[in-house]
């Protein structure tokens, strides 16, 4: 027995992070071959198919819905999940635990499950493929995260700093915007990065509540993948994990990823 | 690993005069650090020694050096004469008391203290029987059967003496095991330990911070700083004799008082002083006394060959077992310790500080 | 609940309300009401043209049972999915073990690394494995280029492919409650066994494996559920050539357009999951006792 973790545990550990690791450096590596399909050791390498990728529409019009859609989403469960942590975490509702159960529940529930009560639901209103029906659809997801998420942020910030405040003679709006808010900014930003994320990469849901009217960038993608497989998908792949890494990096720089990840 | 207690009682013969366990130029550094530096040691069979020296002094990774649980930087261990450094922790038969215990929390007490005796493919009633025996030897009887949680802090402490004592350990190595236990229970333990150590002959390295500890639990004391060995010598050298300033300061109280070096001799607050010791090269000096060996006497009392200071009593400071004087003098405050017994310098008061040569040290100044 | 709340003012209770109740409205509507109406759905009845008739009848729910589908894509996906969750845990369960020993300066880094895949999408990881697995794909490449075979060997398109498909997307969470369980294990009671006599793998089946049971059943409950209701990757890397409960429900409700039909058969794989993990936690519950 030594100090740290052993060169056989590192080997094996190695051997998963290829098993782990080996679809998405795969993708990476696809995005740049100039062939037409997929082939190994590709014939040549180009930027061709990171060209094809903005003349190709409905992909585009996917992205365009996804992105927007994941702002809104983003937005929506920030403004209602929040107050109703705060409320939770603060004990300032009557069964507040219970509440907490509730608005729980739906994380613990197959999101093949909820898609397809929502498309039940959505149907009869006319609301499947409205941006309208793919937000709320997204919401049953991520309001409950925002929940869990600054529930934890607020009951983990010291109850005395709030108290100290109050005794300054802070109105409880002012030591709510003064004192609560900017200490739970970490909770926050990994909140609405983890939203955005959440809806921009949700494809059950939008599976079920999706439609040629609207459909969102991952049922394209589903769509796509079913019919071929060219490098076409990889190139916006990479464009998708390049971007992913951005935001991880300024959330970083906000938050910490290990928090966020941590949760 | 086992040895036939005949085979065991004869080597044991053969080698009590000889080392046991000897570290021969121990040393770990972690990249920058040094935990351990150059730390040579040798042990005798039977005998009890402590490591003592304050936090992040490199007891801990010593001790786990010397358990093969950490491979050291550079530096041998032996037992009985054999080079183990490279023999892995599983075969090298040393008990381990860790500070934190690492009781199994899985298992009852009694499958703790038998895990190493079925490791080494003892049978099952041969290690019930054992296994019964060291639990009376704690006096942990009747507990067999509970898990680790539902013991008190002194129980698991010694439920952990028990499994590392069961497997018969060439050297029993404890580190810091009394410091999570009270007062009054870490001193019944000590007490404890010592005599199942002396009773058992066991080899054993005990590591502290904690003077006490050390001064009554040890044959002898390893004083480390810094990664290294200060000194190595019986409690009573270690504290009468310190070898170097470290070690005067870190054991037991002292007063410390600058001291000049003239043509003559030593000279303390413009009064030549005499030691009965070497005094270092070093131009600034500083001399260090014990407080309860100094003297108190009227202000014009001969010393004839002790040394003596004269001095104006500033204060009395009542410690419960004894009465501390501290006096003004030419060198400086010096506290005295008293019993308080009988008539005690009142304040204002002229006195004298006497004390012996051979109690007078001096150590090269302490950089600022 | 304290004595500061009971004695909360009035307005206090207002404001708590009013932070709450969007909240409570949104959720009641996009959740509980979706949800009871999928209940009430699978009651109703399909006409022989196929169009839904309401009503209040079991008649769904027999139709189901007498199909002997059910009961294939039932085994299906329950052997599938523990299949590829003990598969994330033997992937997992290493690499968990390494991230919590390491003292490595990049071990931050490194477990970031380890639960990177959950941030990326599913399709992503899916084409990748079409890519790796696929008649010309890396591995098939790798095969033939070397001669070990000749002909593209079926890697995807089966319920090979989808179980390893699945096994990887399932190890982030996997090593993610391994990691959360695994700080009840102590080193020093590793470091104590091994004083004790223990070689290294002694050392694991005695101290290291009991310690991190816990962690070990919480896992595989987590990542059992999630195979279970898992539809990318069997529907992607299935190709149409494996039947489970959740590609059925799909195709219930998206491509034949039967709801009760649909409703029927997710609230029977919700119950079935459900028992499935009450009995496993019952039977683990007992062993550990
Ligand atoms: N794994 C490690 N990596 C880096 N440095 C270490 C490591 N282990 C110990 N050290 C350093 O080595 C030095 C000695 O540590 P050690 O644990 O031996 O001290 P100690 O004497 O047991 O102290 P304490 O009384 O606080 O237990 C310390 O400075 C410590 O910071
Ligand atoms: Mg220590």
């Amino acid at each position: 027995m030594r100090e740290g973790a052993g060169p056989w545990l590192g080997a094996a550990a190695a051997l998963v992070y290829v098993v782990l690791l080996a679809p998405v450096a795969v993708v990476v590596f696809i995005a740049f071959s100039a062939d037409s399909f997929i082939v190994f050791p590709p014939s040549g390498y180009s930027l061709r198919w990171f060209q094809r990728l903005w003349a190709h529409e409905a992909l585009m019009r996917g992205l365009s819905l996804s992105l927007m859609l994941a702002g809104i989403v983003t937005i929506g469960s920030l403004a209602i999940g929040v107050p109703a942590a705060y409320a939770i975490a603060r004990a300032k509702v009557p069964a507040a635990g219970a509440l907490k159960a509730f608005f729980l529940a739906p994380l613990l529930l197959p999101t093949l499950v909820l898609g397809l009560a929502l498309l039940m639901a959505l149907q009869p209103l006319r609301l499947t493929a409205t941006l309208t029906g793919l937000a709320l659809g997204h919401m049953v997801m991520t309001v409950p995260f925002v929940i869990r998420l600054m529930v934890t942020t607020f009951a983990t910030l010291p109850d005395e700093v709030e108290a100290a405040a109050a005794s300054l003679g802070a109105t409880p709006w002012r030591v709510f915007r003064r004192v609560t808010l900017p200490l739970a900014i970490p909770g926050l930003a990994a909140s609405a990065f983890l939203s955005f994320l959440l809806s921009f990469d949700e494809t059950v849901i939008s599976l079920f509540i999706s439609g040629p009217r609207a459909s969102t960038l991952p049922v394209e993608m589903v769509r796509y993948v079913e019919g071929r497989t060219d490098p076409l998908v990889a190139a916006l792949s990479v464009v998708l994990i390049v971007a992913t890494l951005f935001v991880i990096l300024v959330v970083e720089r906000i938050a910490g990823l290990a928090r966020v990840v941590g949760r | 690993m086992e040895q036939p207690l005949a085979a065991r009682n004869h080597q044991c013969a053969l080698t009590r005069r000889m080392s046991h366990l000897t570290l021969n130029r121990l040393s770990k550094r972690y990249g920058e650090t040094v935990a351990v530096a150059d730390v040579s040691l040798s042990v005798a069979r039977g005998e009890s020694v402590a490591l003592l020296g304050p936090s992040g002094c490199g007891k801990t990774t010593t001790l786990r050096m010397i358990a093969g649980l950490i491979q050291p930087s550079a530096g041998a261990i032996e037992v009985l004469g054999v080079d183990v450094t490279q023999v892995p922790a599983h075969r090298r038969n040393m008990g381990y008391v860790f500070q934190s215990y690492a009781l199994f929390p899985h298992m009852s007490v009694a499958a703790n203290v038998g895990f190493g005796l079925d490791e080494r493919g003892v049978g099952r009633s041969e290690r019930d029987r054992r296994v019964a025996a060291a639990l009376s030897q704690v006096r942990l009887e009747g507990l067999s059967a509970r898990k680790p949680r539902e013991l008190s802090g002194g129980q698991q402490q010694r439920v952990a003496l028990a499994r590392a004592l069961v497997i018969e350990p060439d050297v029993l190595l404890l580190d810091e095991s009394l410091s999570n236990l009270d007062a009054r229970l870490r001193d019944a333990m000590r007490l404890e330990i010592r005599d199942l150590q002396r009773s058992l002959g066991i080899t054993t390295l005990f590591v502290t911070h904690d003077q006490t500890e050390a001064l009554t639990l040890c044959d002898r004391i390893a004083v480390m700083h810094a990664g290294r060995v200060e000194q190595i010598a019986d409690p009573v050298t270690i504290y009468e004799r310190p070898a170097s300033r470290f070690v005067a300061e870190f054991v037991g109280r002292s007063v410390v008082l600058p001291v000049e070096r003239s043509e003559a001799g030593l000279v303390l607050g413009g009064r030549p002083v005499r030691t009965a010791h070497p005094v270092p090269e070093s131009r600034a000096l500083e001399l260090f006394l014990r407080p309860q060996r100094i003297a108190l006497a009227g202000p014009e009392t001969e010393a004839g060959a002790h040394n003596r200071l004269g001095g104006v009593v500033r204060s009395h400071v009542f410690v419960g077992d004894r009465l501390e004087v501290l006096v003004d003098t030419q060198a400086g405050r010096v506290t005295v310790e008293t019993s308080g017994a009988g008539a005690v310098a009142q304040p204002g008061d002229a006195v004298s500080l006497i004390w012996s040569p051979s109690d007078t040290l001096v150590f090269a100044r302490a950089a600022p | 609940m304290s004595g500061r709340q009971r004695e909360q003012p009035l307005r206090g209770r207002l404001t708590g309300l009013a932070l709450i109740a969007p909240a409570l409205v949104l959720l009641g509507a996009i959740y509980l009401w979706p949800m009871l109406g999928l209940g009430r759905m699978a009651f109703n009845e399909t006409g022989s043209t196929g169009a839904m008739a309401p009503a209040l009848s079991l008649a769904t729910f027999r139709s189901l049972f007498e199909d002997p589908f059910t009961l294939e894509t039932t085994w299906n996906s329950v052997w599938l999915s523990f299949v590829a969750t003990l598969l994330a845990l033997v992937l997992a369960y290493p690499l968990a073990l390494f991230l919590h020993r390491t003292q490595s300066r990049f071990r931050s880094l490194l477990t970031v690394l380890a639960v990177a895949p959950m941030l990326v999408s599913g399709v992503v990881r899916v084409f990748g494995w079409l890519a790796l697995l696929g008649d010309r794909g890396l591995i098939n490449a790798a095969l033939m280029g070397s001669g070990l075979t000749a002909q593209p060997t079926r890697l995807v398109y089966n319920y090979f492919g989808v179980t390893l498909g699945l096994a990887e997307s399932l190890m982030p969470y996997m090593i993610l409650a391994l990691l959360a369980g695994f700080g009840r294990l102590d080193r020093a009671c590793e470091e104590a066994a091994a004083t004790l006599g223990a070689p290294p793998w002694r050392v694991f089946l005695r101290v290291t494996l009991p310690l991190t049971v816990p962690a070990i059943v919480l896992g595989f409950l987590l990542c059992f559920v999630l195979a279970m209701s898992a539809y990318i990757t069997p529907k992607l890397l299935g190709g149409g050539r494996v039947f489970l409960l959740a590609t059925e429900i799909f195709d219930h409700a998206i491509t034949n357009a039967n709801w009760p039909a649909a409703a029927a058969l997710a609230l029977y794989t919700l119950v079935l999951v459900l028992l499935l993990v009450a009995a496993y936690a019952a039977l683990t519950r007992r062993a550990e006792a």
